[in-house]
């Protein structure tokens, strides 16, 4: 049982400094480096006095990020990984609502902040600064590892803050899927998505090599499947709209990926029919569907998907709980013989909320009388005799796209905020598997010179681009006269829900 | 056929951008933030469904598929 994550990497490190610990399209790091690298950080914020509070890292998917993010704990703060995709609107309102008391910058920043960076240059000069402080208070216990920001309704994003010891938590009951010895693990998120914890500290605590597959590889077919089969990998880590891509590919099959032993997948719905295709693909393989909110580390649930779980169930469970947290259900009703309900996770691994935002937290998270903090999910499922669990859907407008998890609130708050909308809203269109297939956005548009449609969408989406993350813009527009109402004067969401599912 | 292959083509288009191109065939799709890398997989699907051409996956240089017209004419060469 690792009992501190910092500590476990740094062990390797010394006796193993040799061991590969990062691998970028060919370019090695090992244990030794990262450890002398993220030393070099903290000794480098240690100088400077900081106050306490977290550090802001505006990163993308290279080494010296990682060094960066152990670096801030190592010198006693949490970090908030911000993606250099994301859109200045969104790095201001992370800044205004974390407080950051640092910035470190991987990448030139595209805005001012009010808070002290340390640049490009000056982050590879301590990286490299060979220093080691002798007095530092690394992050422990219930002091944050790590704050990610998620979608938030009224486009405030909320910053989940998770504990080294929901980490903990979380990397112990992974070492126990009985990984390979030193795991090739592929890293394919961003590290502002928190999937990347199961690829990066599920495998630095187990002495793997995290291979890492950037995203200006992933988003060209081509070079993604030129580099796929170099990369070695042994347990693969993705969303399974990921693995969907990769099962284009007639290749991607186990005679060619004779080292995959392990599949694990999170973020959204596994869909029967991409489970079966990928042990057709890989009849030997381990392929775990696992499940679990941002607010609760990455996954608290886990089940092997093997043909007879195929056979058994047509919508595929989301597993049974880690040892450490516990599911219960809230406001349960009788639905096809089985209790359905919001679940509620509680335990060792549900964050203590969202910084800075207690009526946000209050709103979702309990704490009991000892201690146990609890998590109102928003999803709703039951649990059969075996303690196994069924996802059915949401108790609100969330939705995930592509393992991309987005509240249609705060797209919708979006779309009316841009000059060329009178009034907008999204709708997701769905496929048969139950999952969303696109996001689509009914508009009305204000007066305009525009030639065509054609013109006036790519002038809202060049505007959403500048205001909220790729992934959350929606896809086609569809231009309205009006929208429905509700009897409450509210635009009927649900009508155009079901107008666009064909319902 | 030719008319035929540029018709179904701009309406698997439309249904995944929600625009009619028929006179923007030379518009970059991906600069335009049209199409992303999810709705590329979505456009191959469609191509080998509709028009039952199989592009190899592996083979799909971004760069030779970004506007509706260079997307016809792939189509057409491979039929």
């Amino acid at each position: 049982m690792i009992k501190n994550i910092i500590d476990t990497i740094d062990s390797i490190a010394q006796a193993d400094p040799d061991r590969p610990a990062y691998n970028v399209l060919g370019e090695i790091n090992t244990y030794g480096e990262l450890k002398q690298a993220s030393d070099g950080v903290a000794a480098t914020l240690a100088e400077k006095n900081i106050p306490a509070g977290p550090i802001m890292i505006y990163c993308d998917q290279s080494f010296a990020t990682i060094a960066a993010m152990l670096g801030a704990v190592k010198s006693g703060h949490a970090y908030i990984p911000v993606d250099t995709h994301s859109p200045n609107d969104r790095l201001a309102m992370i800044e205004e609502i974390a407080q950051p008391v640092y910035v470190l910058a991987l990448a030139d920043l595209p805005i001012a902040m009010h808070t002290p960076v340390m640049t490009p240059a000056e982050v590879t000069a301590a990286i490299a600064s060979g220093k080691q402080a002798a007095n530092l208070q690394p992050v422990q216990g219930d002091e944050n590892f790590y704050i990610l920001f998620t979608s938030g309704t009224t486009g405030q994003p909320k910053g989940v803050q998770i504990s080294h010891r929901n980490l903990v938590s979380f990397v112990n009951w992974m070492h126990t899927f009985d990984l390979p010895m030193h795991p090739k693990m592929l890293s394919q998120a961003p590290y502002s998505f928190d999937l990347s914890v199961m690829d990066l500290y599920v495998g630095l605590a187990a002495g793997g090599c995290i291979e890492v597959m950037p995203k200006s590889v992933t988003d060209n077919l081509m070079q993604l499947f030129a580099t796929l089969p170099r990369l070695d990998l042994q347990v693969w880590v993705s969303t399974p709209s990921f693995l969907d891509i990769a099962l284009l590919e007639p290749t991607f099959d186990a005679a060619h990926y004779p080292d995959l032993e392990m599949i694990l997948l999170c973020g959204e719905e596994l869909t029967h029919a991409t489970a079966a295709k990928v042990l057709e693909r890989f009849p030997e393989i381990r392929l775990y569907n696992t499940y679990g909110p941002t607010e609760t580390t990455v996954a608290v649930s886990a089940v092997q998907i093997t043909q007879q779980v195929l056979a058994d169930h047509a919508r595929l469970p989301i597993g049974i709980m880690q040892p450490e947290d516990a599911v219960s259900l809230k406001d349960a009703r009788e639905q096809d013989g089985h209790q359905v309900g919001e679940l509620v996770i509680s335990g060792e691994s549900v964050s203590k909320g969202y910084i800075n935002r207690p009526e946000k937290t209050a709103a979702v998270f309990s704490t009991a009388v000892d201690g146990t903090q609890s998590y109102a999910t928003g999803d709703l499922g039951y649990i059969d005799d075996d303690g196994m669990i069924f996802y059915l859907g949401r108790t609100d407008f969330q939705i995930k796209l592509n393992g991309f998890r987005i509240e249609l609130e705060e797209v919708n708050h979006f779309l009316s905020d841009a000059p060329m909308i009178r009034q907008g809203v999204a709708v997701p269109k769905y496929n048969a598997d139950h999952k969303v297939a696109q996001l689509l956005a009914f508009v009305v548009p204000e007066a305009n010179d525009y030639e065509s449609n054609l013109a006036l969408t790519k002038a809202i989406k060049s505007y959403l681009g500048g205001v909220m993350m790729p992934y959350m813009i929606p896809q086609r527009f569809i231009y309205r006269d009006s929208l429905p109402q509700t009897q409450n004067n509210k635009v009927a969401i649900k009508a155009l829900i079901a107008e666009v599912n064909d319902q | 056929m030719a008319e035929n292959i540029k018709e179904t083509v701009l309406n698997i288009l439309q249904d995944l951008t929600g625009e009619d191109l028929a006179n923007n065939l030379d518009d970059n799709l991906f600069d335009n933030a049209l199409l992303d890398s999810m709705d590329t997989v979505q456009l191959l699907l469609e191509l080998q469904d509709q028009l039952g051409v199989t592009v190899p996956v592996s083979e799909f240089d971004r760069s030779q598929w970004d506007t509706a017209a260079k997307i016809i004419k792939k189509v057409a060469d491979a039929q």
